[in-house]
This record gives structure tokens, C-alpha cells and sequence, in this order.
């Protein structure tokens, strides 16, 4: 399809849109680049131009190499968790039992909750002193006292990918359930009557109608999970030891915990890069799956 | 005794039956059309032929076998869909290939096996395509290809035409019907399309409603329908049905518009009974200046078709479709005088609406 080229009029139209546009984002865009290259801090001062020395000692700060690890084992485990659980999810949600209608109002739950909400709740469960979590693993016999799982380095991030899962695993499982339903039940017949089993018809009928939405639901809870931060601050505050603190959180306690404008600024905008190559791989998924519709 | 049989067969969808007990037995090598309107279940015969549904009750019996319980696999069944259901990413080779390969069958025999079907089908040039890049009339050969490669005892069919255009449809059925006579394999084959019926069948089943109307040839069922249902789907437009009684040996319309002779099996009849008789458009014809058979009728609407210029006559209470040459100078609002060619009548009781057997 072609439109015929923009005339002055038109653009006489859109002016407003896109002042409005540029005030809203690109001033704070491009004053936070400007503010990257400086040592300014929260208040008062406008610092002055360090160039990329921000960048630099980023690069080689373990605090920063920390956080990133913590993120990107964050985002690889909760998001593969998610995936996992999702298609498994969805392919019992598509299958015909009593109660599935209830189930899967029930699944929506989960993601519908706050942040926040969840983030308490799973404060909760998780308390040394009375959380449900405990007391069920003691009574299952797997602990013999009670744990403070978020107040131990080597389980509180596992903690946090637990409570994350959980609350997005269900929008994975909806994304499948509406892929499944797409899927023919011709060619599923037809598969049958050629003799491929489940394993076969999962590889060569349902994958292909799944993939596509999967990728997106991949790409899109990537993001997300990059972007972590109100779970793990309602949590942990990035404790204990930073064993939680993801580079949002750190952006956060640079800026203003540390007062660091300068140096916040450049580490917002490194994660702001990792999340713009990622948004590019789901627009060119995007794409590539509406050419092939 | 082999080829296919149905014994007594029932489908239940919770408390409502969708077949009410079907027999028909098929000799090897027959072709049987499903004919009838939708919702009468005809795909779930063929599904549970195919072992994709269970029957309620009753059994299936393919070469004298039953095969109830039986996998679709182990059936020696193969069945091609109005969808084509084609593996979206397997290239046409393996997607005719594709049962073979499940099957365990070894590369270099699979690769012989598709190219020779790939042959007959024409097409060979295809065979590194993916089903998205075909279209409508080549996938639905493909599809048939992976049925056809396989080689089963029973070819079943679900409306594989319906999604094609009208040249392309007679092409095909022309190619399907070829295929029938070259393999001599029983196929069972669903449409709701009349020619494909009439011209494929050596036998057609015409149901309605979870029940079988009438099992005969495409002859017998066109001819000497079985029913006023089948006499009214069969054929397009329908029979014509006239409501009337016997009256000294012919019949007479219920306001006595007209009276029509009989064909000699039916003299035997009581007189005064009520009966409905069925004539077909073709056997309506334009009566001769002195014909002392003639009927007067109305002409209400005449269309054009391009062979045949199909006339509608309203004869007392009731219409009559006339089938006349495209040059038959008719008008609407006309009288017109109308024979009916008495070989061609049939008598149908209106109260069991089945058809009254002439005697001999
Ligand atoms: N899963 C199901 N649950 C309940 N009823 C069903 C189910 N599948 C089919 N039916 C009913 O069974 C009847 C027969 O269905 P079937 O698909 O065999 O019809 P058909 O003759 O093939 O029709 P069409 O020409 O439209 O394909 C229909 O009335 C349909 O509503
Ligand atoms: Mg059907």
C-alpha cells in the first residue's frame, strides 16, 4: 500500500503531536545523554564534562559487572521458566476436561495482580518466622527449620525468579492457549491417521502455529525481565550482600541513594541500549511472521 | 466380502444422536459418496471410519476386519481434508512422504515411493516447496498425493473440492475419478455437491439427519428416490411434487387441475388414496397443438441457465420446475400446455413420505 506524500497541511497537523512527542521524550532522552557524560550529582550542581569516563570505570566497576550478571541470571532463568511452564500450561488449558473455563479465568489472576501486591505477598510466604513457604517444607520434610530465604545471598535471587515466575508464567500460558487454538484440527487429524505420535505432532502441527507467538511472548518477557525492579525493591532492596541488586536497581541507588546523577544516568542508558536490541529482535519478528501471514 | 462395512452404527454427542443406526455394506473397489445436507453427519461417519472418533455403538469392517478400537494408523486407511491440512513447514516431499516416514519405511524407499506419486499428480516440479508457496489446487494435490502414497486399503474423502473454484473442481473430480479407476481401491467420499455425487458414485448414500435416506446408484437415486426427501435434495432444482389422488387410474390434483396418467405399475392402486407424484424437470415437456394429454399451467418465472431454459409453472396448489430448450419461446404470465413423460413418474404415500413400489 501507498499514501501519496505528506503535504505541508498534513504536517501542519501532526505539529502539535509532535511537540508534544518531543517534550515528553526525546528532551529527557537527550538531556539524560547530555547528563551521562558528567559528574553532576543529585542536587545543586550541574557537574562538568567527563566524557566517557562514566562509561569507563562502569565497565571495569565489579559492583556494575555484578549487577548485570544478577540481571541477565534473573531474566535467563525466570523468562526460560516462564516459557517452559507457559506451553505446558497452555497445551492442558487446550485439552477438553471439566472446569477448564474455571481454570482459565483462574490462570489470569496471577498477572493481574500489582507488582507490589505480589512482591508483599510473596514477602510473606517466604518469612523466616511465619511464611507459608516454611511451613510447608517442613511439613514435606525437605527442611528441618525454618529458612530466611530472602535474608541468604544464594537463595534470595532464586526467591525473587520464583515470585516473578509466578506472576507471569500465566500471560505465556494464554499467549499458547490462543497460538493451540489456531492450530487445524485437520492437519492434527491428519497427522493422526498418518501415525505420528505426540511428540511428532507437538514438532511438526502445533510447533509451527507456536512459534511465532512464542517468540513474541520470548521477546517481550525478555524486556520485562531486564527492566526488573519493583519486585526485587518491595523484596530485598537489592540485598542481601547486592546478591538481588539488578542494574535497575543500581541506576536507582546511583542516582539516589549515591546521589550520582552523572554516573546513574550513563547505567540507565547501557540498559536503555541492551533493551532497544532487544525491542529491534521483536520488531524484526514481528516482521518476519507478517510477511509469512 | 471385503471392502468396507458399517454395521448398525450410532453416534451420541451427550444426549443428542447424531447417527441413528447405519448399515451399508460396500463391495472392494466401490466408490460411495456421502450425499446430504449439513448436519447430517456425514463427517462423523468418515471420521469414525477413519478411528478419529469412536462409534457409540455398532461396528466398522474394512476387508471383512473390524476394526473397532483399532488406531487410525493400523486402519490401512488414508484421508484427505477440505483443508488440505498440510504440515505448514515440511516441504511437499516429505509432507506426502510423511506417513511413510512415521511409519519407519527407509529414506531411499520414501524418496521412490513420493516421486513416483508425485508423477502421477504432476507434481514433480513442486517437491521442494513449502505448502504456503502452492496454490489452492496444488496443495489440495498434494494432499491427495499423501494419501495416495501410501496405499490403503479404504481412500477417505471430506469434501476435498469444496474449497476450490469451479474449474479447477471439475478438473480435479475428473482427476479423482481417474485415479478410482486406475488403483480400484473403495473410496468413501463426503460432498454436498450433486455432480460430484452423481458423476463420481458407484454408490451414493443420501442421509438426513443421522439417518440413511437411500443407498443405491447414482441411477437409482436420481431415478427412483426412495423418498420425498431424497426426491426433493437430489437434483437441482428437485423433483417436482405434485399432491393429489388416484382417480380411476390416474392421478388427479388436489383441486383437480389436472389429471396425469400413470405408469402401468401403478394401475393397481385404490382409488381415491392420497399419493404424491414426483416427476423430474427434465420429463416435463411442451405439449404438442393436439396432444390430448395436455396440461394447462402458469408460467411464473422463466430463467435462462444456458442449456436449458428452467421454467416455473404453478399447476393448481402446487409448482412445477419445467426443464425446456433454450428456445423455447415462454413467457411469464402465460399459459403454457405441458406434457409429463409417464415413464419418468414416481408415487410417493404423503403420510410415511416414502416412495410406493410399482408391481410388476
Ligand atoms: N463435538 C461435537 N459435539 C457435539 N455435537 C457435534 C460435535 N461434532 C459434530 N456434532 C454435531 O453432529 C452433527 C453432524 O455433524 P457432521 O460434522 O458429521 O455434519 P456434516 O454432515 O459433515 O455437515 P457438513 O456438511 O456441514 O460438514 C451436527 O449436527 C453437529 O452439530
Ligand atoms: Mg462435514
Amino acid at each position: 500500500m501507498t499514501f501519496p506524500r505528506a503535504s505541508l497541511g498534513s504536517w501542519a497537523l501532526m505539529l502539535p503531536l509532535l511537540v508534544v512527542i518531543l517534550a515528553v521524550v526525546s528532551w529527557p532522552l537527550a538531556y539524560t545523554v547530555g547528563l551521562s557524560f558528567t559528574d553532576a550529582g543529585l542536587v545543586a550542581s550541574s557537574g562538568n564534562f567527563v566524557g566517557a569516563q562514566n562509561y569507563l570505570s562502569a565497565m571495569s566497576d565489579r559492583g556494575v559487572r555484578a549487577a548485570f550478571y544478577n540481571t541477565a541470571w534473573f531474566t535467563l532463568v525466570s523468562v526460560s521458566l516462564e516459557l517452559v511452564l507457559g506451553v505446558l500450561v497452555g497445551l492442558l488449558l487446550n485439552q477438553e476436561f471439566r472446569g477448564r473455563t474455571l481454570l482459565r479465568a483462574m490462570m489470569i489472576l496471577p498477572w493481574a495482580l500489582p507488582t507490589v501486591v505480589n512482591a508483599i505477598l510473596w514477602r510473606l510466604i517466604y518469612n523466616p518466622e511465619y511464611g507459608a513457604l516454611n511451613s510447608a517444607l517442613l511439613q514435606l520434610g525437605i527442611i528441618d527449620s525454618y529458612q530466611s530465604w530472602l535474608g541468604r545471598p544464594d537463595s534470595a535471587m532464586m526467591a525473587m525468579v520464583v515470585a516473578d515466575v509466578w506472576k507471569n508464567f500465566p500471560i505465556v500460558g494464554l499467549i499458547c492457549l490462543a497460538a493451540l487454538q489456531s492450530v487445524p484440527r485437520d492437519t492434527q487429524a491428519a497427522a493422526i491417521v498418518d501415525g505420528a505420535g505426540p511428540l511428532a505432532r507437538f514438532r511438526f502441527v502445533i510447533w509451527p502455529y507456536l512459534a511465532g507467538p512464542l517468540m513474541i511472548a520470548l521477546v517481550l518477557r525478555t524486556i520485562e525481565a531486564f527492566k526488573v525492579f519493583d519486585i526485587i525493591w518491595v523484596m530485598t532492596r537489592g540485598g542481601p550482600a547486592n546478591s538481588t541488586r539488578t542494574m535497575s536497581i543500581l541506576v536507582y541507588q546511583e542516582a539516589f541513594s549515591f546521589q550520582r546523577a552523572g554516573s546513574g544516568a550513563s547505567l540507565a542508558l547501557t540498559v536503555t541500549l541492551v533493551i532497544m536490541v532487544l525491542a529491534g529482535a521483536y520488531v524484526s519478528i514481528m516482521r518476519r511472521s507478517a510477511l509469512r501471514a | 466380502m471385503s471392502g468396507l462395512s458399517l454395521v448398525n452404527l450410532t453416534k451420541f454427542y451427550g444426549s443428542v444422536q447424531t447417527l441413528k443406526g447405519i448399515d451399508l455394506a460396500l463391495d472392494e473397489g466401490e466408490f460411495l459418496v456421502l450425499l446430504g445436507p449439513s448436519g447430517c453427519g456425514k463427517s462423523t461417519i468418515l471420521n469414525i471410519i477413519a478411528g478419529l472418533l469412536e462409534p457409540t455403538s455398532g461396528d466398522i469392517r474394512i476387508g471383512g476386519r473390524s476394526v473397532l478400537g483399532v488406531h487410525p494408523k493400523d486402519r490401512d486407511i488414508a484421508m484427505v481434508f477440505q483443508s488440505y491440512a498440510l504440515y505448514p513447514n515440511l516441504t511437499v516431499a516429505r509432507n506426502i512422504g510423511f506417513g511413510l516416514e512415521m511409519r519407519g519405511i527407509p529414506k531411499t524407499q520414501r524418496a521412490a515411493a513420493v516421486a513416483s506419486v508425485a508423477e502421477t499428480l504432476q507434481i514433480s516440479a513442486l517437491l521442494d516447496r513449502r505448502p504456503a508457496a502452492l496454490s489452492g489446487g496444488q496443495r489440495q494435490r498434494v494432499a491427495i498425493g499423501r494419501a495416495l502414497v501410501r496405499n490403503p486399503a479404504v481412500f477417505l474423502f471430506d469434501e476435498p473440492l469444496s474449497n476450490l473454484d469451479a474449474k479447477l473442481r471439475m478438473e480435479t473430480r475428473t482427476e479423482i475419478k481417474r485415479l478410482h479407476q486406475s488403483l480400484g481401491k473403495t473410496m468413501v467420499y463426503v460432498t454436498h455437491d450433486q455432480i460430484e455425487a452423481m458423476t463420481l458414485a458407484t454408490r451414493i448414500a443420501v442421509l438426513n439427519g443421522g439417518q440413511l435416506e437411500q443407498l443405491g446408484t447414482p441411477e437409482e437415486v436420481y431415478r427412483r428416490p426412495a423418498s420425498l426427501f431424497v426426491a426433493n435434495f437430489i437434483g437441482s432444482p428437485g423433483m417436482n411434487l405434485l399432491h393429489g389422488r388416484i382417480d380411476a387410474g390416474k392421478f388427479v390434483t388436489t383441486g383437480g387441475e389436472a389429471s396425469i396418467f400413470l405408469p402401468p405399475g401403478y394401475t393397481h392402486l385404490a382409488q381415491g388414496r392420497s399419493v404424491v407424484l414426483g416427476i423430474r424437470p427434465e420429463e416435463v415437456a411442451l405439449a404438442s397443438s393436439n396432444d390430448p394429454s395436455a396440461l394447462v399451467a402458469r408460467v411464473d418465472v422463466v430463467e435462462l441457465t444456458g442449456p436449458e431454459k428452467l421454467t416455473l409453472l404453478r399447476l393448481g396448489a402446487d409448482q412445477v420446475m419445467a426443464s425446456l430448450p433454450p428456445t423455447a419461446a415462454v413467457q411469464a404470465g402465460q399459459d403454457l400446455s405441458i406434457t409429463l413423460d409417464e415413464a419418468g413418474v414416481v408415487l410417493f404415500d404423503p403420510a410415511t413420505e416414502m416412495r410406493i413400489a410399482p408391481a410388476r
